[in-house]
């Protein structure tokens, strides 16, 4: 599904961002990336959903080089991985509806399927009757799973969740990751990138631990543990 | 493309509607920006109906001693018409001057007894000398009298002209030069201007066009709403820009016409520009308006879009 060769990614007049870096995920997994600040968790999302190119390194999503993608293929791309950020990044004008609605009608869909789709995302998040309410009528979990349901809508292949939990308390934390995994359940790749220790020790799921841009370990079912020991 | 079209179309507008003040200071600045490209264009127009005014109107007379021959006067002339600078003649026979003259002072009874009186036509046999240029007056005066004719010339009346002539040609010249100038610089101004609020629009969708590109929104999805954000503000700019120039131009700028507010033109050269140029063309001036508009948004629009487009950052 995914495959990182060597990728290095060097920012000009700074120490490298990533280096050599080689990983597989494979599908319907659950990965999670840990590391302190500046490990490079960030830049290393952003190059799996093409909005930066690595200095030198290929990035295999399904076979094809994401360094190489067209500009329409990057658009494509990036229907095909959803993402969610720490800061949610909803549009408070819109309602709950309409922010998920528009990632569905940026894809070109029609308004009988955005009618059929949006209601059903929402309830697998468990967000039924909050179609009309606004981002600021809600709380901060509820808040991130508005944005995951939009990261869904349009049924990627892979959601990369860059610190979902980090502005919520451990309880709506928890209630997201719990969504995090649901979809995957349903059949969803899920790449979580996190610094909640209490989360990945919960999830006992594959971790990636990155330290100044190296990975330093790899492991089936990891624990959250930024040194190797 | 079937759903991009109307959905875009409806993000503009609700866009322009939401953004309230901002909308209204943008409108603002792009109808000023008309505006006063309008009025220089018509500055510009009217100083050239009083230059063309003015070159139908002055002209030299090369009186001819009253003895010369018809034969003669022509033969000057065919000479005279060789000169580049000089646009055209008219010869004025003696009996000609005489009846014109009769005609102007046909309510003069004393002047037409007393020309009846001498018997003989006291005027001169005339050629009337229109130049190209007002400023080649002077040139064309000094040849005629230096020409090989001089001794069957009286008198080259031009003199009385002369300064006047002098300081219009200049005048017209270097008012022509300056409002072209000012033109240019004041439209340089006006779209940097209308560029910045179009970015400050810009900047307010900031965070939705991030949004936009993080759901895979094509470069092109994200650019048409502001788009049509651009062609709404230029279309209602220039909807209000038109109608308010001419009623500037009718109602303050002819009675208040003094060379000051519109230097070199007069009520009576922009009366004509409405009349004879702005009503008859307004078929061709509307949407060429409409579409400077329109443009000016656009532009401003697409320029103002590139840094929140583009490719992946290496």
């Amino acid at each position: 599904m995914i495959e990182c060769k060597n990728i290095s990614k060097i920012y000009l007049g700074d120490s490298p961002a990533l280096e050599n870096i080689s990983f597989k995920i494979e599908d319907k997994e659950f990965v999670s990336i840990i590391g302190a600040s500046g490990a490079g968790k960030s830049t290393l999302i952003k190059i799996l959903h093409a909005e930066e190119k690595p200095t030198s390194g290929e990035a295999l999503f399904d076979g094809e080089d994401i360094v190489e993608y067209k500009k329409k293929q990057i658009f494509q791309h990036r229907r095909d991985v959803g993402v969610v950020f720490q800061d949610f990044k909803l549009l408070p004008k819109k309602s709950v509806f309409e922010n998920v609605a528009f990632a569905m009608e940026v894809a070109g869909k029609t308004d009988e399927e955005i009618a059929e789709d949006v209601p059903k995302v929402l309830e697998i998040i468990g967000l039924e009757g909050s179609e009309e309410k606004y981002p600021h009528e809600l709380s901060g979990g509820e808040q991130q799973r508005v944005a995951i349901a939009r990261a869904l809508v349009n049924r990627p292949k892979v959601l990369i969740a860059d610190e979902p939990t980090g502005n919520l308390d451990p309880e709506s934390g928890w209630g997201v990751l719990e969504s995090l995994i649901k979809i995957n359940e349903y059949g969803t790749t899920v790449i979580l990138a996190t610094h909640d220790r209490e989360a990945i020790d919960k999830l006992d799921r594959r971790v990636i631990v990155l330290k100044d841009g190296k990975i330093v370990s790899d492991k089936k079912k990891g624990k959250y543990e930024l040194e190797e020991k | 493309m079937r759903l991009k079209f109307p959905r875009t179309l409806k993000t503009g507008f609700t866009n322009f509607y939401r953004n309230g003040w901002l909308s209204v200071a943008t409108i603002s600045i792009i109808t000023v920006t008309l505006f006063i490209i309008n009025i220089q264009f018509a500055v510009v127009i009217s100083d050239n109906l009083l230059l063309n005014d003015i070159k139908e109107r002055v002209s030299i007379s090369v009186y001819f001693k009253p003895d010369t021959t018809e034969q003669d006067v022509l033969i000057a002339k065919d000479e005279f018409s060789r000169y580049q600078e000089v646009a055209s003649i008219d010869y004025i026979s003696k009996e000609k001057a005489l009846e014109e003259f009769k005609k102007e002072n046909v309510d003069n009874e004393i002047m037409l007894k007393s020309l009846d009186e001498i018997e003989i036509n006291p005027f001169e046999p005339t050629l009337s000398v229109k130049a190209r240029e007002p400023r080649d007056y002077d040139l064309i005066a000094r040849a005629v009298n230096e020409s090989a004719y001089k001794d069957f010339i009286n008198t080259v009346n031009y003199d009385k002209y002369s300064n006047v002539i002098d300081s219009l040609g200049s005048e017209i010249d270097s008012n022509r030069q300056t409002g072209l100038a000012l033109g240019i610089t004041l439209t340089i101004i006006a779209i940097l201007i209308t560029f910045n609020s179009v970015r400050i629009t810009m900047y307010a969708h900031s965070r939705e066009i991030e949004i936009m590109r993080l759901v895979g929104s094509s470069n092109n999805y994200i650019r048409m709403p502001f788009v049509w954000e651009g062609i709404l503000y230029g279309l209602i700019s220039a909807a209000i820009a038109l109608p308010l120039s001419f009623i500037y131009l009718k109602f303050v700028a002819i009675p208040e016409a003094s060379g000051v507010v519109l230097p070199f033109s007069n009520s009576v050269y922009i009366e004509q520009f409405l009349r004879e140029i702005f009503v008859k063309n307004a078929v061709k001036i509307v949407p060429a308006e409409l579409g400077a508009g329109i443009l000016l948004g656009v532009i401003s629009s697409v320029i103002a879009m590139g840094r929140y487009l583009g490719k992946p950052r290496k």
